[in-house]
């Protein structure tokens, strides 16, 4: 933590997430707004303005600046990958996926308005995102926006997000699940859309073809990072919680990068990955590279 | 006019557009790992018996402005996606629990439901996807692609048919039109509407392409349930939920006035495109087969 100081002294990266997330906000609360019919546009809101740390618009937003565009190319594209984040949520904590009834404290979409609306609503707020980026980008050539569209397409169906959570459903319960498998999961499910994020506004922003193809491995870097480091948190926590409890991970059902390398073999990993990442980053302006700096940090460094 | 339409030979027309587009389908699911969602996917897309009847309308929509129909088959393709994705979820048991679709198992009776949802979700993109990345870019510029994208993401959406489908569900009685209008009328409108956009329709002719594709959608349906409440007893149009249909509504009489009414609409838009010769014909041909449905059609 006293590297990621050093290298970026003058930025502050709290106050430069929380100014972010309030455009964030703002623009995604302006951009589905209340129309009839009434319940499906409340059920969007529901969840896509419940908070969250809003990590993948900023991804967007950083990325556009970073190529030297500004917020008025990407927001509707930074809103887009939230718009699609959220209703992979929604579809996911249905009964019939991993039933869950609590999300970030709140219950969960179907709970409040249904399983029915919950599946609408999330279709709704999948087609509203390509809408959104198509009708609402300014300042960049159609060129640019085509694509935009096709690269968050590809994120995330059935090459993309989706297979990440087909492989997870069907993984389930099974004793044997290889490195390569898990990383398969992770790599679709968590990273595609955070590399789709990035790419979207890079391509936005009017990024060079070799500045995009960086930012893409910047951000798979860190989309498997964000998952390296959740499963060590998982199991750091645990021990915390329950004392030595050696080989707890090992009888969970779940597959973890602990599991599969062990825990110092993971955090070598994670390093790795957050340096690898990082480098993508050498060829840039520093000042403006600061922020996606910063965030691989916050990736790699976070506490929960 | 009447002797027009009868000497174009829609039949011939439409069935071979069908063999193509379902060539096309074919090839745009390959199937991959993870294998058991695009057998999911394909398994509805795919599906006998399927018309093809938004891609067609699209295609003639396109060459009625002069357009190549190479221009038009990508979005074609994009339609038949994100239809067969609505139907799906439209089938869920959260929704119309509906165990058959077309004389075959639904998507998650034979997937499970997850999958189904699944399937649904990687659809929708898909149809995107294929657009961007399969569209002649030298046919097609890139403002157009745009507004074909909005057009689909419109009437798929939560004002399109993701609004017909909840209106449906909550059944209160005096949504009945707006439910069908929603959910069959949109189709036809972005089908057709697409179709111009293709081509570089002017804005006029959109708003024309618009209407008349709006009336042949809900005609189409107005007939199906005219033709399936003579063929079923009362007793299982009782078990039927209440109000989805026109009949049930309205009583047979009144429907056939709505339908004969839509008809004429219709056509009286086309009367609009005079100027573009027999390439007309296709668009008189479809009202004519969603009124009368003349022949069948076989893939």
């Amino acid at each position: 933590q006293e590297e990621q100081n050093n290298s970026t002294p003058s930025f502050d990266f709290k106050s430069y997430m929380l100014q972010k997330a309030n455009s964030i906000n703002q623009a995604l609360e302006a951009a589905v707004s209340l129309r009839e019919p009434a319940k499906i546009h409340e059920s969007m809101r529901y969840s896509l303005l419940a908070g969250g740390k809003r990590v993948r618009p900023a991804l967007c937003l950083a990325a556009c600046e970073l190529v030297g565009g500004n917020d008025s190319m990407a927001m509707p594209a930074a809103c887009a990958v939230e718009m699609i984040h959220t209703m992979s949520l929604i579809h996911d904590d249905l009964p019939c996926m991993d039933n869950d009834d609590l999300r970030r404290g709140k219950p969960t979409n179907h709970i409040v308005f249904g399983e029915d609306v919950a599946v609408l609503a999330g279709d709704a707020l999948l087609a509203f995102a390509f809408e959104h980026i198509a009708v609402s980008t300014l300042n960049v050539s159609p060129a640019r926006i085509v694509r935009a569209v096709g690269e968050l397409a590809k994120a995330i169906g059935a090459e993309g997000l989706v297979a990440g959570q087909v492989v997870d459903i069907s993984s389930e319960g099974l004793s044997e699940v290889g490195l390569e498998k898990l990383e398969f999961i992770h790599v679709h499910k968590t990273a595609k859309l955070l590399e789709g994020a990035v790419v979207l506004g890079a391509i936005l922003g009017g990024g060079t073809d070799e500045e995009v193809e960086k930012l893409r491995k910047y951000a798979r870097g860190i989309g498997l990072l964000f998952q390296v480091v959740d499963d060590i948190l998982d199991v750091t926590k645990s021990s915390q919680e329950l004392g030595k409890t050696a080989g707890k991970d090992l009888v969970a059902d779940k597959v973890t990068y602990p599991k599969l390398l062990g825990i110092e073999k993971s955090k070598e990993f994670a390093e790795k990955l957050n340096k690898e990442a990082q480098e993508q980053l050498a060829e840039f302006d520093p000042e403006k590279a600061a922020p996606l700096i910063a965030l691989a940090n916050y990736i790699a460094y976070r506490q929960n | 006019g009447n002797s027009k339409s009868t000497q174009f030979d829609l039949k011939t027309y439409w069935t071979t557009l069908m063999s193509e587009i379902n060539q096309k389908l074919d090839q745009a699911i390959s199937i991959q790992y993870p294998e058991q969602i695009y057998e999911a996917m394909r398994y509805s897309v795919l599906a006998k018996g399927t018309k093809r009847a938004p891609p067609v309308m699209c295609v003639a929509a396109c060459e009625l402005f002069g357009g190549n129909r190479l221009a038009a088959f990508p979005t074609a393709c994009a339609l038949e996606m994100v239809h067969a994705a609505s139907l799906i979820h439209d089938d869920l048991p959260c929704m119309d629990d509906a165990s058959s679709r077309r004389g075959q198992p639904s998507n998650h009776v034979v997937y499970g439901v997850d999958m189904a949802i699944l399937a649904g979700d990687a659809l929708f993109p898909l149809g995107f996807r294929h657009i961007v990345y399969n569209t002649p870019s030298d046919l097609v510029p890139e403002s157009r692609l745009l507004r074909v994208i909005v057009e689909i993401a419109r009437a798929v959406g939560s004002t399109g048919m993701a609004a017909g489908q909840f209106l449906d569900l909550e059944g209160s009685p005096n949504s009945i039109e707006f439910a069908q209008e929603k959910k069959y009328g949109e189709m036809g409108e972005c089908s057709a509407v697409c179709g111009g956009l293709l081509a570089g329709a002017e804005d006029h002719e959109i708003q024309r392409l618009r209407r008349y594709g709006r009336d042949v959608g809900v005609l189409y349906r107005v007939i199906n349930d005219i033709l399936e409440a003579r063929t079923t007893s009362k007793e299982d149009e009782n078990k039927k939920k209440k109000g989805k249909s026109y009949v049930s509504l309205y009583g047979i009489e009144k429907a056939m006035e709505v339908a004969e009414e839509l008809r004429t609409k219709a056509r009286k838009e086309l009367d609009g495109f005079e100027k573009y010769g027999e390439r007309v014909e296709p668009l008189y041909g479809f009202v004519d087969y969603a009124a009368e449905r003349g022949f069948s059609l076989e893939s």
